[in-house]
């Protein structure tokens, strides 16, 4: 068990102009699940591997327990693995690639038959530890490199993707008992992932990552409910948020032919004298009212979910002629009475679901 | 990884209607099951390459005079170890043949070993110089042997190795062709993420190697030690300048043999008989490992 503490770290690959992971600060509590999530090519791996030490730290500081191991190799760093694509070694059985970096260590025979009997009664991997990875199935794999990351019992686990070569039913079984796992051995756990459903449900926090840039680093719950810029606003939550930019008028901002209310001081502050503003709203926190009032918007299409209806439209009335923005704007409704593609549907949007954002920095005022 | 190779499923969902005769030919090599006429081609290919083993059994059974009759003899006769005698009495075929194990099973070993750490540093690690230092090694697969023959000379006498087995095995020790070769087969065959799980579980590079860059590289590394034994048991013409016929190899000894005013050919067969069997018998413990190892790589692949 231990913390984990990015200082300042960065990455700069020769040959490139911008940082893969620029000035990285982040702070890991002792076994909590942190994940790193952003698009690809964000740094997020390379985060995960600097912390490995498969990858060098160019400037700033990497602590784990306090303890600097910037300039350490991984095998000093006592943390263990998952890859991406599992590693495991083809020519091994699975008790032989679990108890490998015990028998490295020098652990005596017996104790290592223990420990990896007892990971393989946690993974229910009893009956395959004499089978070579190639004769285990994609969620056996998966499973033996947990396992393999398990018995070394570590400060730190580190997870690459873990779940990405899984099918997709899979891939949510093995989702809940990773976390699971997780709590129930209370390691310190770092898990990268490109898919931001997996980061809310598995994180105790989630830091979002753009550019090698850390752009907000809260539990999901925050990042849903007050995402610091429009990019996090925009990368959390699915459908995503709807993010309008428009003209500041008295009392809002101008969407279309209808005016959005803001309140007055954050108007004030998001527009920064440009006279625009962006806002943000999700597509749940969106209400159908009588035409007239609120934002008219025409629907484009109508996706049934069964338990939701979600309509894609685009921000106008009929009156005005063609849409007056090309922005989408994602509704979800009740899914018994969901409009037909064509018809003009007027929202309005819940007053304290709505994000306001300087169009400029991007940043979120409150 | 779980790709179904292109018309391995075809069979089941052929039309019963068509004769088998036709789906055979159409798709014979996908489908599995051979044909009549693969089974021919086979078979006269299979022919051809043996007969020359056989005719040297034949002609090593007979003597110069038989084999000048019309037509020849086709089978072999008993004197076959009449001639084998005669062959072990003019060279020393005996000892040569436990010199050429020694320098071919040396020469493998170290090649082998050798190419394997090359190729490995040259596909995985990174280095200053990586490129440099490889475009070198390939380059001196472009000298001619015969270029190098004279100064090689020069360095074995000096180190007063003339006549001594050393002097075959430690020019050859490692080879431009397999460094490459095995270079190729691990860019391809290893990757990056296995050794960096062998170094998160904490393996030194020596280690790593060991176990996991070895077990890798097997099938690539039998089909360069069968290689490398099959060339170091034929090579000749640096044997013929270091050794001489007093501590031959084969083919050194087989030089020497029937050499009279006329050449007896019965008694080069019969050596040269004597002097393929060992390679032979390698083959047929070496080859079944090489096919496994290669079935293996196409399933992983």
């Amino acid at each position: 068990m231990a913390t984990v503490t990015f200082d300042q770290a960065t990455r700069s690959y020769p040959k490139t102009d911008r940082p893969a992971v620029d000035a990285l600060d982040l702070q890991i509590d002792d076994g909590e699940f942190l994940v790193l999530v952003g698009p690809s090519g964000c740094g997020k791996s390379t985060s995960l591997r600097m912390l490995a030490g498969l990858e060098e730290v160019d400037s700033g500081a990497i602590r784990i327990g306090g303890r600097d191991v910037t300039d350490s190799p991984p095998k000093d760093r006592d943390i263990a693995m998952v890859f991406q694509s599992y590693a495991l070694y083809p020519h091994m059985t699975v008790e032989q690639n679990m108890g490998f970096a015990l028998r490295l260590a020098g652990v005596a025979k017996s104790e290592i038959a223990r420990r990896v009997a007892e990971a393989a009664a946690i993974l229910d991997l009893q009956d395959y530890l004499d089978r070579r990875p190639r004769a285990l199935s994609g969620g056996q794999r998966q499973r033996v490199a947990m396992g393999r990351a398990i018995v070394r019992s570590p400060q730190v686990f580190l997870m690459d993707e873990p779940l990405s070569n899984l099918d997709a039913k899979l891939r949510v079984q093995t989702r809940t008992q990773i976390a699971a796992l997780q709590r129930r051995l209370g390691t310190t756990t770092v898990y990268v992932t490109h898919d931001q459903v997996e980061a809310m449900t598995m994180g105790d926090r989630v830091a979002v990552l753009k550019d090698g840039l850390l752009m907000q680093c809260d539990t999901p719950a925050a990042l849903y409910e007050r995402p610091a810029n429009v990019f996090v606003a925009g990368f959390i939550g699915s459908p995503a948020m709807n993010v309008l930019t428009g003209e500041v008028v008295d009392g809002g901002v101008r969407l279309g032919t209808a005016v959005l209310p803001v309140p007055r001081d954050r108007l004030a502050r998001a527009s920064g004298g440009t006279g625009r503003v962006t806002v943000g709203f999700r597509p749940e926190c969106l209400e159908l009212v009588p035409p007239g009032e609120g934002v008219p918007v025409v629907v484009g299409v109508v996706e049934q979910l069964g338990s939701d209806a979600y309509l894609y439209g685009t921000v106008g009335d009929e009156r005005s002629g063609a849409p007056l923005q090309t922005s989408d704007v994602v509704v979800r409704t009740e899914p018994r009475h969901a409009p037909e593609p064509g018809q003009t549907v007027w929202l309005r949007v819940r007053e304290d679901a709505l994000h306001v954002f300087d169009p400029v920095s991007q940043v979120r005022v409150d | 990884m779980t790709t179904t190779l292109p018309g391995t499923g075809t069979t089941e969902v052929r039309p019963v209607d068509v004769p088998r005769g036709r789906a055979r030919r159409g798709r014979g090599g996908r489908s599995g099951k051979a044909g009549p006429v693969t089974y021919t081609l086979l078979t006269l290919a299979a022919l051809v390459s043996v007969f020359p083993l056989y005719w040297t059994v034949v002609a090593g059974s007979h003597t110069n005079a038989e084999l000048a009759e019309t037509p020849p003899p086709f089978l072999p006769s008993a004197g076959l170890f009449d001639n084998f005698a005669a062959a072990l009495e003019q060279a020393p075929i005996g000892k040569a043949i436990l010199n050429s194990v020694l320098v071919s099973g040396a020469i493998t070993v170290g090649t082998v070993l050798f190419c394997t750490l090359a190729g490995f540093a040259f596909a995985k690690l990174q280095f200053r110089g990586r490129g440099v230092l490889l475009a070198l090694v390939i380059g001196t697969m472009m000298v001619p042997t015969q270029l190098s023959v004279i100064p090689l000379f020069m360095m074995i006498a000096e180190l007063q190795w003339v006549n001594q087995l050393q002097a075959v095995i430690l020019p050859t020790l490692v080879s431009a062709f397999g460094v490459f070769f095995m270079r190729q087969y691990l860019i391809s065959a290893l990757p990056n993420e296995l050794l960096e799980a062998g170094r998160m579980d904490g393996a030194s590079t020596f280690r790593i190697f060991w176990s996991i860059v070895v077990p890798v590289a097997r099938p690539a590394m039998a089909v360069l030690a069968m290689l490398t034994f099959l060339t170091a048991w034929n090579e000749f013409f640096w044997p013929l300048i270091a050794l001489t016929t007093a501590n031959p190899t084969v083919q050194v000894a087989l030089a020497g043999l029937g050499s009279g005013y006329v050449p007896q050919q019965a008694v080069i067969m019969a050596g040269t008989l004597l002097g393929t069997l060992p390679v032979l018998i390698v083959f047929t413990i070496l080859g079944k490992q090489i096919v496994g190892g290669i079935m293996q790589g196409a399933v992983k692949g």
